[in-house]
């Protein structure tokens, strides 16, 4: 605390701040004008009807696995897995959309579902590591990232191969299983809804139900929670599995609003950016749709920024990586989640 | 006869070449995790490591020069998060994390910087110049150092420190060490190592760097160290194990089973290890927990 450069990071502004100064550096050595390519990032997310859509559809998203990482968080639970949950949402959901055919109405909520158990049961493998063997939930979802990439390539290459397909993706889904398109010509679906509407109900589930309350206290004071009767175990797996669940409905909404058919490629990676926008969204739901909405426009103005001002968009990689070491530097999350 | 022990040379000498970027990052890893830290950011450090030997041979051509880079980068990575660690109390797992993130975006970018061109640098100078044995140096290295590293933690006054302050570090600093100085030197070399195993997978093993080449190996590594027990020979093992099935995928693949069952085998050697299946695997007591002074 004492610390000056401390204090001055202090919150997300700060941070944002710190990072932001950092790649517009890195920007001028590249021998461009950082303040040209902001501008056109900002040009390119937010500057035309179709840069917004795109910019709502990386909202999206991030805006799942952010949801994941904070509802685990708040337990006290790092889940470093929501990539992984969110790849085998997608996966159980492209699957089973490929061969699967009934009018939207039944096909849409059977896929979101299958999505959601998808993820639920591949984040509740870690749940159940800690709670039956006290296995670090760190260390097994981490490890459970790569074996989710691992067994979609093997699954594609195997049993779900498609006529005459690259082994990286299952057949196409039906048109009947497509997301609605909010806004025509755009890849923008009621998927940004859904995803609104699950961080309204979390929010309200914390703050408002028995759950809600159980999970708070197993996250912020655990022993106390166990000596007043939450069962930290069975608490552990359940939250897993529904921090899974939001992950996975986020990897259906990319499968059937964005590819419309399960492709191994189809994170580049938000669940791991979903850690800093849980950070940067302070952990309360309703935060972190806007902050999903900030990555969102640094996601999607990232390729205008390459094109226009030629800075590489990989900048922006490097500027969500200090973001997440300086959040990691203001908050001291681990203490939590010891048990 | 002969072409059978021709053979299982062949298979030693390829298994040792796929473990030995393995050993450098899991060494490293059990060098910081014994003092305290947790080391999430491996992938980054091998990213930085293999990134900046590639650059500086293609800017020098000198390969002790690049090899040097190679390990600087990674200790630079290290210090970041030893700073991070120690003096912002930091949460390590978030801070290692980023620090994966911020290498990978770096490099990406530096490449478009240093070589104009996305996705994979030019070829550069590599260790195979200096013979086709020349890799071998660094392979060999990495043969005798987790020896060298057992020696060091387990017979040195030095060792007993630096696990101590992974244990206690309370009772390490009433005893006169500094957990804090400690842990950063920790992290600090363990990123020198993984930046070593970086610039052999550069320009040891290849001749070039290209965005995803580290492809994972800094979770394998780590992976290693748990599967390993957190001692430096048992790491060891592990990654020679990880080699054997690397070096043996084709042959194997050949044999019906699927190549991602022998790529997925040292994660789930690591759950197996975590969930204390075979024999409890425990971490040192205070690993990942800040410390700060009772002033």
């Amino acid at each position: 605390m004492r610390d000056r450069a401390f204090v001055l990071m202090r919150g997300p502004a700060g941070a944002i701040l710190i990072a932001l100064a950092l790649g517009s550096i890195a920007m001028w050595i590249a021998g461009s004008d950082p303040f040209e390519g902001f501008s056109s990032l900002l040009y390119g997310a937010l500057g035309s009807p179709t840069g917004i859509a795109e910019t709502l559809v990386q909202t999206t998203a991030l805006l799942f696995p952010a949801l994941a990482v904070t509802i685990a968080f708040r337990a006290g639970l790092f889940n470093i897995g929501a990539e992984g949950q969110l790849i085998i949402g997608g996966l159980a959901c492209g699957a089973i959309g490929a061969v699967f055919s009934a009018p939207a109405i039944v096909a849409i909520p059977i896929l979101l579902a299958a999505g959601a158990a998808g993820g639920a049961a591949w984040g509740a493998i870690a749940g159940w590591l800690r709670a039956r063997f006290g296995a670090s939930e760190v260390i097994s979802t981490i490890m459970l990232n790569i074996l989710a990439g691992l067994l979609a390539q093997y699954l594609l290459t195997s049993i779900l191969r498609s006529g005459g397909g690259s082994g990286n993706e299952t057949g196409p889904l039906p048109s009947e299983a497509w997301l609605p398109v909010l806004l025509p010509d755009s890849r923008l679906t009621i998927a940004i809804l859904i995803a609104a509407a699950l961080a309204l109900a979390l929010r309200w589930m914390l703050a408002r139900t028995v759950f809600g309350f159980e999970l708070r206290a197993a996250g912020e004071a655990p022993q106390v929670a166990r000596r007043s009767g939450v069962a930290l175990e069975r608490m552990s797996i359940q939250v897993m599995a529904l921090s899974g669940a939001c992950a996975g409905i986020g990897g259906a909404t990319i499968v059937m609003g964005v590819l419309h058919r399960f492709n191994v490629a189809l994170s580049p990676g938000y669940g791991f950016i979903a850690i800093a926008v849980a950070l940067v969204g302070n952990l309360d739901p309703l935060y972190v749709i806007v902050a999903s909405f900030g990555f969102g426009i640094l996601q999607s103005g990232a390729l205008s920024m390459q094109s226009v001002a030629h800075v590489p968009k990989d900048v922006i990689a490097a500027v969500e990586g200090i973001l997440v070491f300086i959040l990691a530097a203001q908050r001291y999350v681990l203490s939590k989640a010891k048990a | 006869m002969n072409d059978s022990v021709a053979l299982v040379i062949t298979l030693l000498g390829l298994t040792a070449i796929k473990a030995t970027p393995l050993i450098y990052a899991a060494l490293g890893g059990v060098i910081a995790e014994r003092a305290g830290v947790i080391n999430i950011g491996l992938e980054g450090m091998l990213i930085a490591g293999a990134f900046a030997a590639v650059a500086i041979s293609y800017i020098t051509s000198n390969l002790a020069l690049a090899t040097l880079a190679g390990v600087l980068a990674g200790a630079l990575c290290g210090a970041l998060l030893g700073f991070a660690a120690t003096r912002w109390r930091a949460d390590q797992i978030v801070a290692g994390t980023g620090l994966n993130l911020l290498a990978q975006g770096a490099a990406a970018f530096a490449l478009v910087i240093v070589f104009n061109q996305p996705g994979a640098s030019k070829e550069v100078t590599g260790f195979n110049s200096l013979g086709a044995w020349g890799p071998d140096v660094l392979v060999a290295l990495a043969l005798v150092l987790p020896f060298a590293v057992h020696a060091l933690l387990y017979g040195t006054v030095w060792g007993l420190r630096l696990r101590a302050c992974g244990e206690n570090p309370a009772a390490a600093e009433s005893a006169g060490v500094d957990p804090l100085r400690t842990r950063m030197w920790a992290v600090t070399i363990s990123g020198a190592l993984a930046g070593l195993g970086g610039a052999y997978l550069s320009i040891g093993e290849l001749t070039l760097y290209s965005d995803g080449m580290i492809a994972g190996r800094g979770f394998i590594a780590l992976a290693a160290v748990i599967f390993g027990r957190w001692t430096p020979l048992g790491a060891f093992g592990a990654c020679l194990f990880f080699g054997i099935f690397s070096a043996l995928q084709f042959t194997l693949q050949r044999a019906g089973i699927p190549s991602q069952l022998m790529q997925a085998l040292p994660y789930l050697a690591a759950l197996v290890a975590i969930a204390g299946v075979v024999g409890r695997a425990r971490a040192p007591q205070a690993d990942g927990i800040p410390y700060s002074r009772a002033n």
